[in-house]
């Protein structure tokens, strides 16, 4: 093998191995992930029945407003967004201050239980949620039989309860997900402030909000930011649980979209547009939530 | 310096044959799926694609008790005259088969495609259309479509030409629970040839007399609308294409008599699949009506051998054209335009699905009833069933199968399906027909649209 005729300096043959190391990820990251979205932008400005392609401008991004199931389901996402998400952050952040006691016992067994839904596949809980809330599952069977109702409701054909029992299959589904970030989140605030501050007096609910919110503010700003992309992405809820129903009450953006590509006659172009809207609105969500979050300068 | 270059390619050959078999995955497609078919005619191709001419047909079906077995019966009377021909089946569910086909066709590849595969009848108007390179004409296939019911072919004729070879029949049938319509002091015959009005007046007694429903629907489908609505002959969309919804005569009678079903407490609505097939195995129902492939699940409640009965479904009252015979669901063979070897293909179809008493006879217990009317002609169709009272239930639905008239399921058929589930829930919750069924065929238009 022939030596380089000029030494490289060592600073180079570093940069040399790094470059070399990252080559294959990074490539392998622009093939499969950047030329699809480039591809899919292209699409986004196209419009045709299956194959048959031809541009069409910006019609597509105009044409989303006029569509009044897609707004629909703008106007369901917001709604899960909206009601669900800070009670899910709230809810996980209350569970971790608990299960941060250290002379809590079971503490553990707690954690693993509360963690556990998150092991679960989307598609079997909501399998099981909609099983759960049906006219002679055991939600009904429990509210008639305590006598709070006269006979079954059907949860899943109201629109307002149909929402609902989507919130109520999500709060169990992650909030302990988010839990678990808030405990790691709460391992890397010293003990000894919350000594110091019980033996100035301090209540727990002061040690709460005065100590335990502040300290944890990186966290809680990361876990809605995750939560927040995820609430535009929902999908498998919608179609497993209510099917979007009744009367596309309950239906997602992601639905619609993939009911566009797959369940309609396909207008791949017009499905391409509605997911950039997606993505603009969680860049935007994102963008507002880090600038009320941040307050270094 | 050595060993730098050294770890350098070895870095470049694993990036590269990562990358490779990244691509090379999809050549290998579904293969690992693959159920070959019988002991003799196992495939030795790899991949799922269609057969390099020769003497082998793949095909892509779904149900393995009942469209793949049925393929395989097929293959087993065609290979008595043709020794050399194998037909390999690859179980692919119908989600898939959409899907697979949507990207072969969307990418200009149809390399990837079965020479023969099986497709919902409703799916079929949307795909020849929207990707006519990918099928078949069946004109020179020499099979005689006019042996088929008409309100089937119906489905896959697309500019008058036939694009599908009719398999499984779809033809309505009413079926209910003899033992509890006889607490009401009713038999099958008070519901045989009736109007919806009777069904109604007979469901309110049912209801009083053993407070039971006497059907289940589940909510946000519209099974039961897209029945009523073409056993009047009716469809959502005209010859030319256009949306039929507001001025549609026959569909606001429709969506009244389903609010009245729903309001007299007769109908009860469910949320899933699951839960309607419950209803009607545990009896909290006293029938259903649907597609005759419903019988299968019905029979897999044993201890209620003898206690059920078939007949015809209600008809609309004050529409002309009225019938008490509609289709639901169903499926057809499509040649693909990647096959290799049409004329086997043809051959094949044509003396089996399209030729053959002996293969629909041997179909006939797993449910497949036949729409080739010269296999009602079978004494195997005659044959009584105990489950459903000794009736000669196969050739009964065979006879109604004849008698079903023929609607336009168009390209918008899902969409169209889904803007009138919409309609009818929020009727049902108490909204105008008029202006629901306004807003359900301005959705269809917008979809329309491009």
């Amino acid at each position: 093998m022939s030596k380089p005729s000029k030494k490289m300096s060592l600073d180079k043959k570093h940069n040399l191995t790094g470059w070399a190391f990252l080559t294959p990820a990074a490539l392998l990251i622009l093939v499969m992930s950047f030329v699809p979205m480039v591809k899919a932008l292209i699409l986004s400005f196209q419009t045709g029945v299956g194959a048959a392609m031809k541009p069409c401008g910006i019609a597509n991004y105009s044409r989303m407003f006029k569509d009044t199931v897609f707004m629909q389901s703008v106007k369901n996402t917001f709604f899960y967004l909206i009601i669900q998400v800070p009670i899910m952050l709230v809810l996980a952040l209350i569970l971790a201050s608990i299960l941060n006691n250290r002379n809590l016992r079971f503490k553990g067994l707690f954690r693993t239980m509360i963690f556990l839904p998150c092991a679960t596949s989307l598609v079997a809980y909501a399998t099981i949620f909609r099983s759960l809330f049906a006219n002679n599952g055991i939600i009904n069977l429990a509210l008639t039989k305590l006598g709070i109702l006269d006979a079954p409701y059907s949860f899943l054909t109201h629109p307002t309860s149909a929402k609902i029992v989507i919130i109520i299959g999500l709060l169990w589904r992650w909030t302990g997900y988010n839990m678990v970030f808030y405990l790691s989140g709460l391992q890397n605030i010293e003990y000894s402030v919350y000594e110091a501050a019980k033996i100035d007096g301090a209540s727990p609910i002061q040690t709460f909000f005065k100590i335990t919110v502040p300290l944890l503010k990186p966290t809680i700003l990361l876990t809605a930011i995750m939560s927040t992309n995820g609430t535009l992405q929902l999908f498998d809820e919608s179609v497993n649980l209510t099917d979007g129903g009744p009367a596309n009450a309950s239906i997602t953006m992601s639905h619609y979209i993939y009911n566009m590509s797959f369940k309609y006659v396909p207008n791949f172009g017009y499905a391409a547009a509605m997911s950039f809207f997606i993505l603009i609105l969680v860049a935007i969500l994102a963008f507002i939530q880090m600038k009320v979050g941040d307050k270094r300068d | 310096m050595k060993k730098k270059i050294v770890s350098l390619m070895l870095v470049s050959a694993m990036a590269v044959s990562m990358v490779a078999c990244g691509s090379s995955d999809s050549g290998s497609g579904s293969s690992s799926g693959s159920t070959a078919s019988s002991g003799d005619s196992a495939s030795t191709e790899s991949g799922s694609g269609a057969s390099e001419g020769g003497d082998t047909l793949t095909v892509w079906c779904w149900d393995p008790a009942f469209n793949i077995f049925s393929m395989e019966e097929a293959a087993k009377v065609y290979q008595k005259d043709h020794p050399d021909v194998t037909v390999n089946v690859v179980e692919t569910p119908w989600e898939d088969v959409q899907t697979k086909l949507t990207t072969a066709a969307t990418s200009g590849d149809l390399s990837t495609l079965p020479d023969i595969l099986l497709m919902q009848d409703n799916a079929f108007q949307k795909n020849v259309i929207s990707y006519p390179d990918a099928f078949t004409d069946l004109a020179d296939s020499g099979i005689d479509f006019s042996q088929f019911a008409e309100g089937k072919t119906a489905y896959s004729v697309v500019d008058g030409k036939n694009y599908g070879v009719p398999f499984d029949n779809g033809a309505v049938i009413g079926c209910y629970r003899t033992d509890i319509l006889e607490q009401a002091g009713l038999t099958i015959d008070d519901f045989t040839d009736i109007t919806w009005d009777q069904y109604i007046e007979n469901g309110k007694k049912v209801l009083e007399a053993t407070g039971k429903p006497l059907i289940s629907m589940q909510a946000g489908e519209c099974d039961l609308i897209m029945m009523m609505l073409q056993s009047a002959g009716s469809s959502l969309f005209n010859e030319d294409g256009t949306a039929n919804i507001v001025n549609n005569d026959a569909l606001k009678v429709v969506a009244e008599t389903y609010k009245e079903l729903k309001d007299a407490g007769v109908l009860i609505e469910v949320n899933s699949w699951d839960e309607y097939v419950g209803s009607i195995t545990n009896g909290d129902v006293a029938g259903t009506i649907n597609g005759c492939w419903i019988m299968a699940s019905i029979q897999t409640a044993e201890d209620q051998s003898g206690n059920w009965g078939i007949t015809n479904m209600p008809s609309l009252v004050g529409v002309d054209d009225a019938t008490n015979y509609s289709n639901n669901g169903g499926s057809s063979w499509a040649v693909t335009a990647n096959c290799q070897n049409k004329e086997l293909a043809f051959d094949f179809l044509a003396s089996t699905f399209a030729g053959s008493t002996e293969l629909y006879d041997n179909i006939l217990s797993c449910g497949a009833i036949a729409t080739w009317a010269p296999a009602g002609d079978s004494t195997a169709y005659a044959e009584p069933n105990e489950f459903f009272g000794g009736d000669a239930v196969s050739a009964k639905i065979v006879d109604y199968a004849t008698k079903v008239p023929s609607n336009i399921t168009g390209v918008y058929y899902y969409e169209a399906r889904d803007a009138v589930a919409t309609a009818i829930t929020n009727v049902i919750a108490g909204s105008d027909i008029e202006t629901e069924l306004q807003t359900a065929e301005d959705t269809v238009n917008f979809n329309m649209g491009q």
